[in-house]
């Protein structure tokens, strides 16, 4: 990519303490281990991976609404690892976020357009006589009718709440959207409608964003590319179509090939064993616990991120064998 | 769901009740012309007349001036200090459960130190230091209720700062003043006003206590409390003298609690829950079908009708009919709000209580080969049948086990509670069990408590628990939905598996949203939406060549149907629109025709019955299905 990225992340890392093991030594749960990627403008960066991840955090960190060590964190060519909290506030106005359950990501309490103008007010938007027919074009733009706007949260369906959830987003017209499990509590038809909402918006709005999902299809779908984590490191990463149809990662290929399918005979690749305790990480390559290709290799050296094709990467020692 | 008027009618009668008994002490100048201070010891406790209609107290005071002007004072203090108590501790419990860090410490603290002390002996301290009188009652009432507003608002601002729409403020670049007081305080308005009702009745209580010991209000400013303890010594001979305080204090009481109960209702936005008594419904069937006469079925649901409680109001299942055969998996499909999850749980006989049977069976083959119907049994029947006959295992695992109990003794109480067994047998059993799910090491980890455990490992152990007394039918109701697609993959790996081993042949109801899944462990499908199966047949046929286009059209919007298309290429989904229709606005006819691409005017005139293909093997709910007969719609168009 040529272009200078919109977002520029290079070794996030974020750990938590949780207490101490002895008298003097703290513990620390290291959730994200030196994760870098950058998001083009208008591109899609899909972010998959199972529970414990970090595919969430990476999310949250980048939008600081969790503490983060990185050695960059460039957002519009702003550093936002030294940003003031004023200068931040004002640039919350372009990087937005969209929850996975749409029933707890939109107050109760506050009618349709509370919540839209709580996003409006805190940016000092479309003041006055603006504001209402901001308000209309909002809730038109995403598929709702705009007599829905004095209605409250519980009188929509999950569907129609993450569209809300979607236009609070859009609300400030933000130039980067994180989608937190956008549709992964929708209903297939409901989520279909939802994801061709945000392909709609993204080509009218050139919208970049960052799509977290366990659902590699729906991760598919939606991005340019995809990059895969796994325990808090980043396994491959590549163009969304390569990555999925011919992964170059054990650990994607074993993800890809344990997804249900109704179009695809299973070939599962089984994987052994559990999932490693975070406080019990594996020496060397995080996933050889697992891997049906480990090799004694595996458990010295952690495998570097590696080109394996056009802007496709994969940290993986047996480049022999995918 | 009520109205925002309901609310407003609700609060209606609370409202005069409070007004009532906040202005009239306030009119007593109006209500009576006698001062309350005024002696007449010539009339000393004489009984009530026309003039004095209470009567007058131990120094010929008129006991209505007394109680009226009294009350002016009891309720001053106790709702001025409540207020300040509750707006101080408010503030500092927001504070700390906002900010955390240094600043929860110091107001959780500061409150802690005064909850530390002994309230009537903080009180009493601080009386005895500034001498008695009504600012003195409302500093020390102020201090000593804080705390509670303050512990109260810190866990429950604690809870609502968590959630995702508090976040969605800060990703906003809300300010924080704006969001704690515009988003935080009314989402805990609801306990605060409960604390704010409890504590000012006991600060009216605390404050007759001491105006009762002499330490609150001076003689001879009149307050109930004074009043209780002046009747006090002549309460033999004028019992009616202490009755009227204290029937001041109770009704007083009351009323703050009646307000304020109603208020926290009100202040839900969902709507007070009424009266959400769960009662075992009990339905009104015929026992008309066939029995089942195939040794091979388990379970046959005919024509299950189920409605809510409410009369008039449509039926929220319309006609689901499935046999469920051993050694055979059959999904249940469809999207939330189809009716999937209510048929199961008919079948446990655990339908919520605003839900009752009007129409259909639900037959059972039991273990002892005895046929019943689950309709028609006592509760003591069916409790026997659950867990032994029929189990079931659940969306989420963690929240299915109790957290406080390790493992084993809850295997072993659900062995236990159907098989008579020594607690050592049992546990020897329970560890069978998880081997056979999968586990390794059971012997040491059954002894782990569950959240020591991966989703996967929990599961795990729900399907053994459900396995114990060998049921013959296992209802699952979207077991892997919660699981990474790894783990996934190895419960239906698993359920197979057990599906095949298990003695006489398991029968495997599997209630799934997830088409992928089902096309994995599925034998027979059957597709629900809005109520009624739509679609019913084997699986491979139903999923490669649906002919309803309810189905068709749920696995044309499945990302992994199409496996060329692209966002970043401009490509869209073929999605369904609209929304399904809620039991109340079915549309007439075809309950999916308003969302279906190939409907006819024909499909607003019928309700399809399910139809049968030639082979009876499958049965599809459509007029443009090639099941349809020939000639229904023509014959109706006509006869329209």
């Amino acid at each position: 990519m040529t272009a200078a990225p919109l977002l520029d992340v290079r070794n996030l890392k974020k750990s938590y303490s949780i207490g101490r093991s002895g008298l003097f030594s703290k513990r620390s749960l290291k959730v994200l281990h030196d994760v870098s990627f950058s998001v083009a403008p208008g591109e899609v960066l899909g972010l998959v991976g199972e529970s414990g991840s970090g595919k969430s955090t990476i999310g949250r960190a980048i939008l600081r609404l969790i503490d983060s060590q990185s050695d960059v964190m460039r957002f519009d060519g702003q550093d936002l690892n030294s940003i003031s909290p004023v200068r931040m506030r004002s640039l919350r106005k372009q990087m937005q976020i969209i929850f996975q359950d749409p029933y707890a990501s939109l107050d109760p309490r506050k009618t349709i357009r509370a919540v839209l103008s709580e996003a409006l007010d805190a940016h000092g938007l479309h003041k006055g006589a603006a504001r209402v027919p901001r308000l209309i074009e909002l809730v038109t733009l995403v598929g709702l009718d705009p007599s829905f706007l004095d209605r409250r949260p519980h009188e929509f369906s999950g569907g129609q709440r993450q569209r809300i959830g979607i236009a609070r987003a859009l609300a400030v017209e933000p130039s980067f959207i994180v989608c937190d499990e956008a549709v992964s509590a929708l209903d297939v038809s409901i989520q279909a409608q939802v994801l061709n909402l945000l392909a709609d918006l993204r080509a009218k709005t050139g919208v970049s964003l960052l799509f977290i999902s366990h659902d590699l299809s729906v991760v598919r779908y939606i991005s340019d590319r995809v990059m895969v984590l796994y325990l808090g490191r980043v396994m491959e990463v590549g163009p969304a179509d390569q990555v999925h149809f011919s992964p170059k990662h054990p650990y994607t290929a074993a993800l890809v090939s344990a997804e249900p399918s109704l179009h695809r005979e299973n070939r599962r690749i089984r994987l052994t064993g559990e999932i490693p305790s975070p406080l019990a990480l594996p020496s060397g390559c995080i996933f050889r616990s697992r891997c049906p290709y480990a090799q004694p290799a595996c458990a010295e050296t952690v495998p570097p991120l590696q080109t394996v094709g056009d802007q496709h990467q994969s940290a993986c020692l047996r480049t022999d064998i995918l | 769901m009520m109205s925002v008027r309901n609310f407003h009618k609700r609060m209606i009668l609370p409202s005069l009740f409070l007004a009532a008994l906040i202005i009239i002490p306030f009119a007593a100048p109006l209500i009576t012309a006698d001062d309350p201070v005024k002696i007449a010891v010539r009339y000393r406790l004489a009984a009530p007349d026309l003039e004095h209609w209470l009567g007058r107290d131990e120094f010929g005071r008129d006991r209505l001036a007394r109680v009226l002007y009294g009350g002016q004072v009891s309720l001053t203090v106790a709702f001025v200090a409540t207020t300040i108590a509750c707006i101080i501790g408010t503030f500092f419990g927001l504070v700390g459960a906002y900010f955390r860090g240094p600043s929860e410490f110091v107001t959780s603290r500061l409150s802690d130190i005064v909850l530390c002390f002994p309230p009537i002996l903080l009180a009493l301290l601080v009386v005895t230091l500034f001498g008695p009188g009504s600012v003195t009652l409302v500093a020390v009432l102020s201090v000593l209720y804080f705390p509670t507003f303050a512990r109260i608002t810190f866990s429950e601002a604690l809870r609502v700062t968590s959630l995702d729409f508090v976040e969605a403020s800060r990703a906003l670049g809300t300010p924080s003043y704006r969001i704690v007081l515009g988003t935080v305080l009314p989402n805990i308005a609801g306990p605060l006003s409960v604390q704010y009702s409890l504590t000012a009745a006991a600060a009216i209580t605390i404050e007759s206590g001491l105006s009762f010991l002499g330490l609150g209000v001076v003689p001879p400013a009149p307050s109930w409390g004074q009043m209780i303890r002046g009747a006090r010594q002549f309460m033999n001979q004028d019992p009616l003298g202490i009755m009227i305080p204290c029937a001041a204090l109770v009704l007083t009481i009351f009323a703050i609690n009646f307000f304020c109960d109603r208020l926290r209702d009100t202040l839900d936005p969902k709507g007070a829950s009424g009266s959400s008594m769960d009662e075992v419904s009990k339905p009104k069937a015929q026992a008309d079908a066939p029995t089942i006469k195939d040794p091979d079925v388990v379970a046959v649901i005919n024509k299950l009708r189920l409605e809510t409680a409410h009369f008039g109001t449509p039926a929220v299942i319309e006609d689901v009919s499935l046999i469920l055969r051993a050694n055979q998996c059959t999904a249940l499909v469809g999207e939330s709000g189809s009716g999937k999850s209510l048929s199961s749980l008919a079948l446990m006989g655990l339908l919520p209580g605003a839900i009752r049977q009007v129409g259909g069976t639900l037959q059972l083959r039991r273990k002892s080969d005895e046929v019943v119907d689950l309709g028609f049994l006592d509760a003591r029947t069916l409790e026997d049948i659950r867990g032994n006959d029929i189990a079931m295992i659940f969306q989420e695992p963690m929240t299915s086990l109790n957290p406080i109990h390790k493992i084993s003794d809850q295997m072993i109480e659900a062995i236990t509670a159907h098989r008579p067994m020594s607690r050592s047998d049992a546990r020897a059993h329970a560890i069978a069990l998880l081997k056979r799910v999968g586990m390794n090491d059971a012997e040491r980890r059954i002894d782990s408590y569950p959240d020591q455990m991966s989703g996967g490992m929990r599961q795990r152990v729900m399907i053994g628990m459900a396995l114990s007394c060998e049921p013959r039918l296992l209802i699952a109701d979207e077991p892997t939905t919660a699981l990474d697609v790894t783990i996934q993959a190895e419960i239906i790996e698993l359920l197979q598996t057990l599906r095949q081993d298990q003695g006489n042949g398991l029968s495997l109801l599997f209630i799934s949203h997830n088409l992928g899944v089902v096309a994995d462990i599925a034998d027979r499908v059957a597709v629900m939406y809005s109520g009624l199966i739509v679609e019913e047949g084997p699986a491979a046929q139903i999923l490669r060549d649906p002919h309803h286009p309810y189905t068709r059209a749920l696995i044309e919007s499945m990302p992994s149907s199409h496996e060329e298309l692209n966002s970043a290429r401009g490509d869209r989904l073929p999605a369904i629109s609209g929304t399904p229709p809620l039991p109340s606005a079915r549309p007439s006819g075809c309950t999916f025709r308003d969302r279906c691409p190939i409907a006819l005017p024909a499909c607003a005139d019928i309700r399809p019955a399910l139809y049968p293909s030639a082979d009876g093997e499958r049965a599809v709910r459509c007029l443009r299905a090639p099941e349809a007969p020939a000639g229904v719609m023509n014959h109706q168009t006509e006869a329209a």
